[in-house]
C-alpha cells in the first residue's frame, strides 16, 4: 500500500527544512552593511606616470614597468585574490576610436594580476550600449577569452540597492561584482566629455551603478565623487595611450583621437585624474569633480604631495 | 513498409523539426559570446552576425515564397527550399504537414495525447465536413490580396504564426516569471539564494539578458491559446479548417503517387481508421480518400486491425485522384475578400496620404508600399533585435500593416552599428545592409526633435546633457549652445542648451530612450526624414 504523508508531517518537515536553511544562512547575515569611511588621509599616496617614447614600444613592458615603479603588482594583488577590473567599455566602438579602454592595456593588466597569483580576474562594466555588442566590438570579449578572465554581463539582478553614504547620493543600485571583489582596479580611458569636461577615473564609476543613471548628470561632479568614495578602488590606472580630445564621450571618428602613449597609475583617485587632465591641457583646478574630491578628502590634486615618479621606455 | 516503422519515422521527424524550429528560434539573437577575433577587433572590418540559418523554416515555407512572389515580384533568398517542398508534395502529398510543420506537430500532439471526444463521437467528428473549405477560402484571400499589393499571408501562415507567438509572447511571458524569481533571490538577505541567483546566466540564452517584452504580445499569445484550444473541438482543428499553407499543399498534392490503397474485402467497418484520422480525409474503405485533406500521418494505416489499408506508390493518371474540394463559393468569396481586404486596409489613408509620425520602420526597410508587399509579420526582426526596440504595430501602420515591425524608442533604441534585422528578414522587406551603408550613406529611420517645455535645461530645471552624450554620430547631431535660462527662482543661469542638427541625425532614438523624462521624453524621434521615403522628408 502507498504511504501518504499527512498534512501534519508535511508541515513539520517544511518547518524543519526552512529552519535549517535559515540557520545555515545566519553566519552570513549582513549586520553592518557596506562600510562607510570618508576619511582617507590625503597626500600619503603615490603616482606613477609611464610614457612610451620610442616608436613601436611594447605596451606590455611599459605597463609592467609602471607597476614595478609603484612597488610591483604584488603590492596590490595578493595570492588568491578575486580581482575585479572596471574598464570603460560603455560604447560599442572599435578600440582605435578611443571611446573605450584599450584592450591591449586591459590584457596586460589581467596577465599581471594572474602572475601575481590572483585566483580569478573579472571584468565588470555596466555598459551604455548593449553589453554583448560592447564586449565584442571593443575587443574586451576576446581579451577575456584569451586571458581566461570572467566577463560579467550587467543585468538587473546584479544591481543591488546599497547605502552610498554620499553627500548627494544616499541609496543607489550598485553593480554587485564591484563590491564583492577582493581587489578593485579602476581602468578608465581618458576622454573628452560634454558635461564634466573630461571623463577620467572618477567619472568611470557611473558605469558601476544601475538605476536612474541619467539623472546623475544633474549634479554630475558631486555624484561621481560620491561614487568614487563608495567604490574606493585598490588602484587606478588611467589609459591615456589614445585619448579622445573632442566630440566625447562617444566620439566615432579617428579625427577625435590623439596619441599620448601615457599611463597614469595612482592609489589617489583625485591625483590620477589631475595628472590626466594635464594631458588635455586642462587645468585640474577648473574641474568640478577634482575640486569636490579635494574638498571631501577623496584625494589631492597637488601631485607634489605624493610620492611622484615617472618612467619611460 | 510496415505501418509501425512509418509511424515512428513520422514521430521522429516531427520531434526533430519541432526541436530544430525551437532551437533556431532561440538562436535568433545576438549571442553573449560574440567574441570577434582579436585581430578583427582591432580593424574596422567586423560585423556581428548570427551563425545559424535562422530563416530556414521561412525558406521552407511555400506560402511565404508564393505570396512574396505575387505581391513583391520578389524571389526571396533560399526559395529553392520551398520549391523542394512543393516537389515533395507533388510526389508524396502533404508530407510537410505530417512530418515537418512545427505548428502541425503541436496540434497533433495535443489532439493525440488528450482527445476530448471518445469512440463514436470521434468517428463522427472525423467525418469530412464542409467547413474544411474555409482554408481554401483563406488561401485564395491571401494570394489574391498579395496580388493586389498587401501581403496578409504572415497573419495566417503557420510558420510565421508559431514564430511570432513563441518569440513575442510565450518566451517573454515565461521570462517575466523567471526574472521575478531571480530578482527575488538576488535581493534576498540569504547568502545561499544570492549565490544561486548567479545561475541566471544559464537561462539567459533563452530568455535574453534584458528580458524582452513586446507590445500587443498578450493578443498574439491569446490567439495561439485559442487555436490550441480548438483541438478539443476537432483534432488538428487549425490544420483541418484554417491553415492556408495546408490548403496550398493540398492543391499541389493532387498528383501524388503515394496513395492510400484500400482493401474493401478485408474491411470489417470497425471505423478505427476514421477515429484516428486527424485530417478527416475519409480513410475508410467504401469512401473516396480525400488526398488533399490527408496530412500523411499514417495513423489509419497503423490503426487498422485487419491490414485493410496500406500506402503504396502508384503511377496512375492524375485524373484518378480527386481534386481538392474547394467549392465554387469558397473560391469566389476568397477572390472577393482578397480584392477587398487590401482596399479596406488602405482606407485609413496609409500609406498614400498620411503616415503615422511614430511609424518608425527598422533600418533598411523598403519604402512603405513595397514593405507591405513583403513583410510576413513573423517577428524574426523583433526577436533578433538586441535592444528590444522593434515591436509589432497595432494601429500605427493602418489595418494593412497590423503587427508589422516598428521601433518604440521608449523601449529601446537602434544600435548605431547593428545590422541584424536586415540580416535575418526572410523576405527582404528589410533589405540587407552593411555597417558601412548604415553609417556612411547614412540610413536614416527618422529625426529627433526637442520639446523645450519638457527639456530640463530649456525649462530652467537644471543642467542635463544625456541626449548629447549618447548621440552616436560623428560629429554629434545633438549639439549645445551656451545660453541663459531663468530658473524657478527667477535668476538667469548659464546653461548648455541642446539643439538637433537634422542633417546628421539618423533617428536612432538613443536620445529618446536615455532622456531622463520618461514616458513622454523631452526629445523624441518621428519618422519624418526617413531615408526610405521620397515624400516623408523635412529638408530639401
Amino acid at each position: 500500500m502507498k504511504k501518504f504523508i499527512t498534512r501534519r508531517t508535511a508541515i513539520k518537515r517544511l518547518f524543519k527544512i526552512s529552519g535549517a536553511v535559515a540557520f545555515s544562512a545566519l553566519p552570513d547575515w549582513p549586520v553592518h552593511g557596506p562600510g562607510q569611511v570618508w576619511a582617507q588621509t590625503p597626500g600619503t599616496g603615490f603616482i606613477v606616470e609611464g610614457l612610451g617614447k620610442t616608436e613601436g614600444y611594447s605596451l606590455k613592458e611599459l605597463i609592467k614597468k609602471t607597476f614595478d615603479t609603484a612597488g610591483g603588482i604584488a603590492r596590490f594583488v595578493s595570492r588568491g585574490d578575486v580581482v575585479v577590473i572596471k574598464p570603460n567599455i560603455s560604447w560599442a566602438r572599435r578600440p582605435e576610436l578611443a571611446a573605450t579602454t584599450n584592450p591591449e592595456v586591459l590584457e596586460a593588466v589581467i596577465e599581471l594580476c594572474y602572475e601575481s597569483g590572483a585566483k580569478k580576474v573579472r571584468i565588470a562594466d555596466h555598459t551604455i550600449h548593449d553589453a554583448r555588442r560592447c564586449f565584442a566590438i571593443t575587443g574586451v570579449g576576446s581579451v577575456a577569452k584569451k586571458t581566461d578572465a570572467d566577463l560579467v554581463s550587467p543585468r538587473s539582478s546584479l544591481m543591488r540597492k546599497m547605502k552610498i553614504h554620499g553627500h548627494r547620493l544616499d541609496i543607489w543600485p550598485v553593480f554587485v561584482p564591484l563590491v564583492e571583489a577582493d581587489k578593485l582596479i579602476n581602468l578608465p580611458i581618458a576622454k573628452d566629455h560634454g558635461l564634466s569636461t573630461l571623463t577620467l577615473g572618477i567619472k568611470n564609476w557611473i558605469g558601476g551603478v544601475g538605476g536612474r543613471r541619467y539623472a546623475l548628470h544633474q549634479d554630475i561632479h558631486q555624484t561621481i565623487v560620491d561614487l568614487a568614495q563608495f567604490f574606493k578602488p585598490t588602484v587606478t590606472l588611467i589609459d591615456a595611450t589614445r585619448i579622445m580630445v573632442t566630440n566625447g564621450p562617444s566620439g566615432g571618428s579617428l579625427s577625435d583621437v590623439a596619441q599620448r602613449n601615457t599611463l597614469i597609475l595612482s592609489d589617489d583617485q583625485v591625483a590620477a585624474d589631475a595628472a590626466a587632465a594635464r594631458l588635455f591641457g586642462v587645468n585640474p583646478e577648473k574641474l568640478g569633480f577634482i575640486k569636490l574630491g579635494e574638498k571631501w578628502g577623496l584625494g589631492t590634486s597637488d601631485l607634489l604631495k605624493l610620492n611622484r615618479k615617472k618612467v619611460a621606455i | 513498409m510496415k505501418a509501425r516503422y512509418l509511424i515512428w519515422i513520422r514521430r521522429a521527424s516531427q520531434a526533430f523539426f519541432l526541436m530544430l524550429f525551437l532551437f533556431l528560434l532561440i538562436e535568433s539573437r545576438l549571442p553573449q559570446d560574440v567574441f570577434v577575433e582579436y585581430s578583427l577587433a582591432l580593424s574596422s572590418a567586423q560585423e556581428l552576425s548570427i551563425k545559424w540559418p535562422v530563416r530556414f523554416f521561412f525558406q521552407l515555407d511555400p506560402l511565404v515564397w508564393f505570396s512574396s512572389l505575387l505581391s513583391g515580384y520578389h524571389f526571396i533568398r533560399g526559395f529553392w527550399w520551398a520549391i523542394g517542398v512543393l516537389v515533395v508534395t507533388l510526389l508524396l502529398g502533404r508530407i510537410f504537414c505530417g512530418f515537418i510543420c512545427p505548428l502541425g506537430t503541436i496540434h497533433h500532439v495535443i489532439s493525440w495525447v488528450k482527445p476530448t471526444l471518445r469512440g463514436e463521437q470521434m468517428v463522427r467528428a472525423n467525418q469530412k465536413s464542409p467547413g474544411q473549405k474555409i482554408k481554401y477560402f483563406l488561401l485564395i484571400t491571401v494570394l489574391v490580396g498579395s496580388l493586389i499589393g498587401v501581403n496578409f499571408a504572415g497573419l495566417m501562415d503557420p510558420i510565421s504564426m508559431l514564430f511570432r507567438s513563441v518569440a513575442l509572447s510565450i518566451i517573454p511571458g515565461l521570462g517575466t516569471g523567471v526574472r521575478g524569481v531571480f530578482e527575488w533571490m538576488a535581493s534576498s538577505n540569504i547568502k545561499t539564494l544570492n549565490l544561486l541567483a548567479y545561475g541566471e546566466v544559464l537561462l539567459s540564452p533563452v530568455f535574453g539578458y534584458t528580458y524582452e517584452v513586446f507590445k500587443t504580445a498578450w493578443f498574439i499569445g491569446l490567439i495561439l491559446l485559442v487555436i490550441l484550444f480548438l483541438n478539443r473541438v476537432r483534432p488538428r482543428f487549425w490544420c483541418r479548417f484554417l491553415c492556408p499553407l495546408g490548403a496550398l499543399l493540398g492543391i499541389f498534392s493532387r498528383f501524388t503517387i503515394l496513395t492510400l490503397v484500400k482493401d474493401e474485402e478485408k474491411c470489417t467497418g470497425c471505423n478505427a481508421c476514421t477515429k484516428s484520422c486527424q485530417g478527416a480525409a475519409s480513410p475508410i474503405p467504401g469512401k473516396e480518400w480525400q488526398n488533399a485533406e490527408c496530412v500523411m500521418c499514417f495513423n489509419c494505416f497503423d490503426s487498422c486491425p485487419e491490414d485493410a489499408l496500406s500506402f503504396k506508390f502508384r503511377r496512375s493518371s492524375p485524373l484518378s485522384h480527386k481534386s481538392p474540394d474547394m467549392g465554387r463559393r469558397a473560391v469566389l468569396s476568397g477572390i472577393l475578400a482578397g480584392i477587398s481586404l487590401p482596399l479596406i486596409g488602405r482606407l485609413g489613408g496609409h500609406p498614400y496620404k498620411v503616415s503615422h509620425p511614430r511609424l518608425i520602420r527598422p533600418p533598411g526597410s523598403l519604402v512603405e508600399k513595397e514593405f507591405l508587399t513583403l513583410c510576413q509579420r513573423c517577428g524574426l526582426c523583433m526577436k533578433v533585435c538586441p535592444t528590444n526596440v522593434i515591436n509589432p504595430t497595432l494601429t500605427e501602420a493602418g489595418m494593412a500593416g497590423f503587427w508589422t515591425p516598428h521601433l518604440v524608442m521608449t523601449q529601446g533604441y537602434c544600435e548605431y552599428t547593428c545590422t541584424l534585422c536586415g540580416d535575418v528578414c526572410p523576405t527582404g522587406a528589410i533589405a540587407e545592409f552593411s555597417v558601412k551603408d548604415k553609417i556612411e550613406r547614412p540610413i536614416k529611420i527618422g529625426s529627433a526633435y526637442i520639446e523645450r517645455g519638457r527639456c530640463l535645461p530649456w525649462s530652467g530645471n537644471g543642467p542635463c546633457i544625456v541626449c548629447e552624450e549618447h548621440c552616436p554620430t560623428s560629429p554629434k547631431a545633438i549639439y549645445f549652445r551656451k545660453g541663459f535660462v531663468a530658473g524657478p527662482d527667477g535668476k538667469e543661469q548659464p546653461v548648455q542648451l541642446p539643439y538637433v542638427d537634422l542633417k546628421t541625425c539618423v533617428g536612432c532614438g538613443i536620445c529618446e530612450y536615455k532622456c531622463p523624462v520618461k514616458g513622454l521624453p523631452a526629445i523624441r524621434v518621428i519618422s519624418a526624414g526617413e531615408s526610405r521615403s521620397m515624400e516623408n522628408q523635412i529638408l530639401l
